[in-house]
């Protein structure tokens, strides 16, 4: 019999994965809001992943602020992408992103996955508005902004990228950002659930842990930069 | 009426906070009761943060207020210490690669009010600058800071450029910010990590040797 597979992911990622799952396969969407609480997500990924009953458990997040890290194989095989996050899942590998970081380091990254689930600093402006007048939440807005200079909106998948590239630009326009657009890919996407799961991937097998040293191997051969594009 | 600048720093009032700053002061409050009163009050947006009601901007409005009540109260702190000496000198900044320095700024502002002389260097600091200043400044001290996990291959490129220049045994490095722990530390080849801006001012007068 073939190993039971799921996929457990955040819904940005869920969003690029759709157009290629296998039919019948089973999947899980975490919610998108768990990224900025590291803690949380780790929390929730190990409840979903006890509660999985799957031999193999694809999970669509990168190290994500660390939250993968000590999360258990209890029972299955742990999958998942060796690299930061899930901007290196858009663009097609960590590499990608790292150079993107490299030559513009202030760069606002949306998806259309992202326009759509997301709430970015953009949509933060009318929690603040409500909570502080409109006055301190441009302030606030501005201050959170002011290191960056591009907004890059990542092709992914198939589908119409007319709304949300109308979208991305006025917010660009709004907060002073240049827009930009560049080319995502879908070969990372394609490698989490068809493989083959080699270097790029973390394979924890059953009983075993995902630890720091998966991402950052002491000796530096198979950092998440092994090319050292980050310097 | 500290708790009041607690109060007011917490609930995000920017101008309630400097006005109360101005007040205190005036009325002899010792200078180091403000700057207790922002610890007290930054631990309770920071809980805030954690638990899901305020976000980013807040952290960033603290930040703020934090530089306004600072410039505010430092001059009164110089004339409490008629000979102003400074405990040593930090070079810090966020390095290669990351452009976050929301608890950089804090950590500038807990060693500066703590009597260090701070070089900031700002984002996205290339090792060479760090090492460029580390030699013109004769700094001991060195503070590495990065939010994104992108940044520790830029911590640990820095720490060994620092070696490369013959200057690693002439200065204690600590890294912190986001997710940065122990096992971060090790990776980079720093001396010591902070998981907030009051463990670097621990860590950075154990190293010269002031309590």
């Amino acid at each position: 019999m073939p190993p039971t597979r799921k996929v457990l992911a955040c819904a940005t990622v869920m969003e690029e994965l759709q157009p290629w799952l296998p039919a019948g396969i089973a999947c899980q969407v975490l919610d998108f809001g768990l990224h900025v609480n590291p803690p949380a997500l780790k929390a929730a990924l190990q409840a979903a992943i006890d509660a999985a009953a799957a031999d193999e458990i694809i999970l669509g997040y990168g190290l994500c602020s660390m939250a993968v890290i000590g999360l258990r194989a209890n029972g299955c095989t742990l999958i998942v992408p060796r690299v930061d996050d899930c901007i290196s899942i858009f663009l097609g590998s960590g590499d990608e992103y790292r150079r993107q970081a490299r030559s513009e380091p202030g760069t606002y990254y949306l998806t259309k996955g992202w326009i759509e689930v997301g709430d970015t600093p953009f949509r933060e402006y009318d929690r603040l508005a409500g909570q502080y007048g409109p006055e301190r939440a441009e302030r606030l807005i501005r201050l959170a902004l002011k290191h960056y200079t591009r907004l890059a909106l990542i092709h992914t998948g198939p589908g119409d990228m007319a709304p949300y590239r109308a979208y991305a630009r006025s917010l660009a326009e709004r907060w002073g950002l240049r827009f930009a657009e560049l080319a995502g890919s879908d070969a990372l996407v394609r490698k989490m659930i068809f493989g083959p799961w080699d270097d790029d991937f973390v394979v924890i097998p059953p009983g075993g842990t995902i630890l720091y040293q998966h991402f950052f191997p002491a000796d530096g051969r198979e950092s998440t930069d092994p090319k050292g594009l980050a310097a | 009426m500290s708790e009041q600048l607690i109060n007011a720093i917490a609930e995000m009032d920017e101008e309630g906070a400097l006005a109360l700053t101005r007040e205190l002061l005036a009325a002899g409050t010792a200078p180091t009761a403000i700057l207790d009163a922002c610890r007290s009050a930054m631990e309770v947006v920071g809980k805030r943060f954690e638990c899901g009601e305020y976000f980013i901007p807040e952290l960033i409005l603290a930040g703020e207020m934090l530089k306004g009540i600072s410039a505010e109260v430092k001059p009164y702190l110089a004339a409490g210490q008629a000979d102003v000496k400074k405990l040593g000198k930090v070079v810090i900044g966020t390095v290669k690669g990351d452009i976050h320095d929301i608890g950089k700024d804090i950590v500038v502002f807990m060693l500066d009010v703590n009597g260090f002389e701070v070089y900031d260097l700002g984002i996205d600091v290339p090792p060479q600058v760090f090492v460029n200043k580390i030699q013109e400044t004769r700094a001991p001290i060195v503070a590495l800071s990065g939010f994104l996990t992108l940044s520790f291959d830029s911590m640990k490129q820095t720490v060994e450029a620092i070696r490369a220049a013959g200057l690693r045994d002439k200065v204690k490095i600590m890294v912190g910010g986001g997710t940065v722990d122990e096992q971060v530390c090790r990776y980079a080849g720093a001396d010591a990590f902070g998981p907030d801006a009051m463990a670097a001012v621990i860590l950075a007068k154990g190293w010269i040797g002031v309590n």
